[in-house]
């Protein structure tokens, strides 16, 4: 059944809601006698955006609620896209983003627009190949170009035969899988192609980008819906955030090697997207904004990127900025332990780039 | 005629009320248009018949400009694929719902016992009360697998010699599948219409069928089918109305296709209604707001599109019910 891991989602989703309001009603009435009355708001703040980061702030808030029951903070999985237009127009307190804000947002809302990382994240490159999928099959930029613009058609291809010799690679179309609503992952990906296949790319990379015409494309929605349609789509390839490794696994989906710039390929594993991270880090400007994909160093797992929450400095009133500042602050200290992150498979950001993040965050203002 | 005051009042605000319907169709026809000029004025006639729809590159350094217009850099709008993917997934949908719909009709009013014949009109009545969204996930659960794993390998194979039925059968999502379940969702709609017309041929008609020594069969179809032909015409020009609007439903199973030309039967597709409910995120990322005039344009292109099938719908109603 696809739907296995869309239902299985709602089911925790609402669990979690359930043990959200459990908790606030236990911790309201503790609390009733010294301060306030029980179940009181003090602020309701919303955030939508990246798919990608979306898991790790449902294993985020109901531990932060634990903190402070009163603060309500509504998550939804809405594609970066939706994340960086709702912080723009101020839908949302808090938008969340796998891509740093484009140089055309800087003007807008008076440049007041912040991009501030909160974790350090991978994308994996997923097949669905009957037979092979316990296999990491090698795959590179050019050929993921190959594929993506509708050059390389077959699985059994020159190019993808070369790279992965005494693999039984099938007789049969490639099928691209690719986001159809405005995405960071989308970014990462075109990013990575672009900075690795050089001219064999064309269209660049961005959140939504001119896709090349492929007959045998399919386009999904979010990340769910990428692992969805890689399930029931045998011969497809994906690129899908990391978060969404326990899905593949369960799935018994194919996890990608990606030759990185040293000419190694690697799967995304803990230990390869920290030295990546450790090779690019210290470049970071103030602003934040900085690719981290195709990055040196011979054990750089190449897709990897700061997971940003969109912030407007200019927030609705005083007591937003005050709680979006002090939950994006527990993110950044007592929400960087691996007890959070591992579950998403998501790696910590360095010190110094939490002292900037937090710098930034002192830019809040009501 | 002089009225008293009530009925004077009466007339002036049924009058209002009456005249709020074209009002609101007007004012919203206009609000598309000026939402839709500048995207119109970017790209020209090649709006309607360019192939390349791309929102631009909003981390490139600089914006393209056109005719007075800017939009974020590369930025093209054409909209042809999903002119076709909307006009190709409706009509096959009616290819299969007409047939259907017209069957069920002449069952329901013609051979169905009194007691199954209210129970069955009840459930067809059903079927078009569930929500587009739901049929959407079973199209996704059910239709999409079956499609690619069976109905387009097999319908390629061997039906093949059609023009369009042959090449690549793709891997589920596509334009028959969108097809299929668009026809599930305006089977309803025809069926209840045509029984309608078909239960209100005179008694008198088939009684004389019937004496001039025809079978049932032959009754049936030489006075209930020819008489309620205006019927089954409008009726499929209702479903074709509904087809074309239908937005979640097809976007859960149309393969969204961007910059592609439907090739065949099983490829991917994309419908006006359907970019605009997935485009629209993304065009509002757009600092320009040239992506989101060009999603005002394609809705002015599907209401135009729906207008044409409406008052063509009219046209062939009323020549049908004069011949």
């Amino acid at each position: 059944m696809t739907l296995g891991t869309k239902g299985a989602r709602w089911v925790s989703v609402v669990a979690a809601a359930a043990l959200l309001a459990g908790t606030v009603g236990a911790q309201g009435a503790a609390m009733a006698a010294s301060r306030k009355p029980a179940g009181t708001k003090v602020a309701t703040l919303l955030e939508t955006g990246s798919s990608l980061l979306y898991p790790l702030f449902n294993i985020w808030i109901p531990s932060y609620n634990k903190v402070h029951p009163n603060v309500q903070i509504t998550p939804g999985s809405t594609g970066s896209g939706t994340g960086i237009s709702d912080a723009e127009d101020g839908t949302v307190q808090i938008g969340a983003s796998d891509a740093y804000l484009p140089p055309t947002a800087k003007s807008t809302n008076g440049g007041s627009m912040l991009n501030v990382p909160l974790g350090i994240s991978a994308q994996m490159i997923n097949f669905n190949l009957p037979g092979l999928n316990a296999k990491h099959l090698h795959l590179n930029g050019p050929i993921l170009a190959g594929i993506f613009s509708g050059k390389i058609k077959k699985w059994n291809a020159p190019a993808i035969a070369k790279l992965n010799k005494g693999v039984k690679l099938p007789n049969h179309a490639i099928i691209p899988i690719r986001r159809i609503d405005g995405s960071g992952d989308t970014f990462l990906f075109t990013q990575y192609m672009t900075f690795s296949a050089g001219s064999a790319w064309a269209p660049g990379y961005g959140t939504t980008v001119n896709w090349p015409a492929v007959g045998n494309e399919i386009s999904a929605q979010g990340n769910s819906g990428m692992v969805t349609a890689l399930n029931s789509t045998p011969y497809g390839v994906a690129y899908i955030g990391i978060s969404y490794e326990n899905e593949i696994v369960s799935h018994k989906l194919g996890i990608a090697a990606i030759e990185n710039k040293a000419g190694k390929f690697l799967t995304p594993n803990p230990s390869d997207i920290q030295f990546a991270a450790a090779a690019m880090v210290s470049k970071t400007p103030s602003s934040e904004a900085l690719s981290l994909i195709f990055s040196p160093g011979a054990n750089s797992y190449p897709i990897i990127n700061y997971e940003y929450a969109i912030l407007d400095t200019k927030q609705a009133n005083a007591t937003d900025a005050k709680w979006v500042k002090d939950f994006l602050t527990w993110c950044l200290t007592t929400g960087q332990s691996m007890s959070y992150l591992n579950q998403v498979h998501f790696q910590p950001l360095p010190h110094f780039v939490v002292n900037m993040s937090k710098a930034q965050l002192n830019r809040l203002q009501g | 005629m002089s009225g008293t005051r009530s009925d004077r009042l009466y007339r002036v605000g049924a009058g209002l009320v009456a005249g709020a319907v074209p009002l609101v169709l007007a004012a919203i026809l206009v609000f598309i248009l000026f939402d839709g000029l500048p995207a119109i004025r970017y790209m020209g006639v090649q709006f309607w018949t360019s192939i390349s729809w791309n929102l631009g590159n909003e981390y490139g350094t600089a914006l393209t400009v056109r005719n007075g217009v800017q939009a974020m850099q590369g930025a093209s709008f054409g909209i042809l694929p999903y002119i076709l993917g909307t006009l190709l997934t409706s009509v096959v949908a009616l290819v299969i719902a007409v047939p259907l719909g017209v069957g069920t009709a002449l069952f329901l009013s013609e051979w169905a016992p009194a007691r199954l014949r209210t129970f069955l009109s009840a459930l067809v009545e059903l079927l078009a009360g569930v929500p587009s969204v739901v049929y959407g996930l079973w199209g996704l659960a059910v239709v999409v697998p079956a499609v690619g794993a069976s109905v387009a390998p097999w319908m390629a194979a061997h039906l093949g010699f059609i023009p369009f039925f042959a090449g690549s059968p793709g891997s589920g999502p596509g334009l028959l599948a969108a097809g299929v379940v668009l026809a599930i969702m305006v089977l309803p709609l025809i069926a209840a219409t045509t029984r309608d017309a078909m239960i209100q041929t005179p008694q008198a008609q088939r009684e004389a069928a019937y004496a001039l020594g025809l079978t049932k069969w032959e009754a049936v179809s030489a006075v209930v089918l020819r008489g309620s032909r205006p019927a089954i015409v409008g009726a499929s020009i209702l479903g074709l109305g509904r087809a074309l609007g239908e937005t979640m439903a097809v976007l859960m199973v149309c393969g969204g296709a961007v910059n592609l030309l439907p090739g065949n039967l099983y490829g991917p597709v994309n419908t006006l209604a359907a970019v605009i409910a997935s485009q629209l995120d993304s065009a509002l990322t757009d600092s320009t707001q040239m992506a989101v005039h060009a999603l005002a344009a394609v809705a002015l292109t599907l209401f135009v599109i729906s207008l044409i099938v409406n008052g063509l719908a009219r046209l062939i109603v009323r020549e049908e019910a004069r011949a």
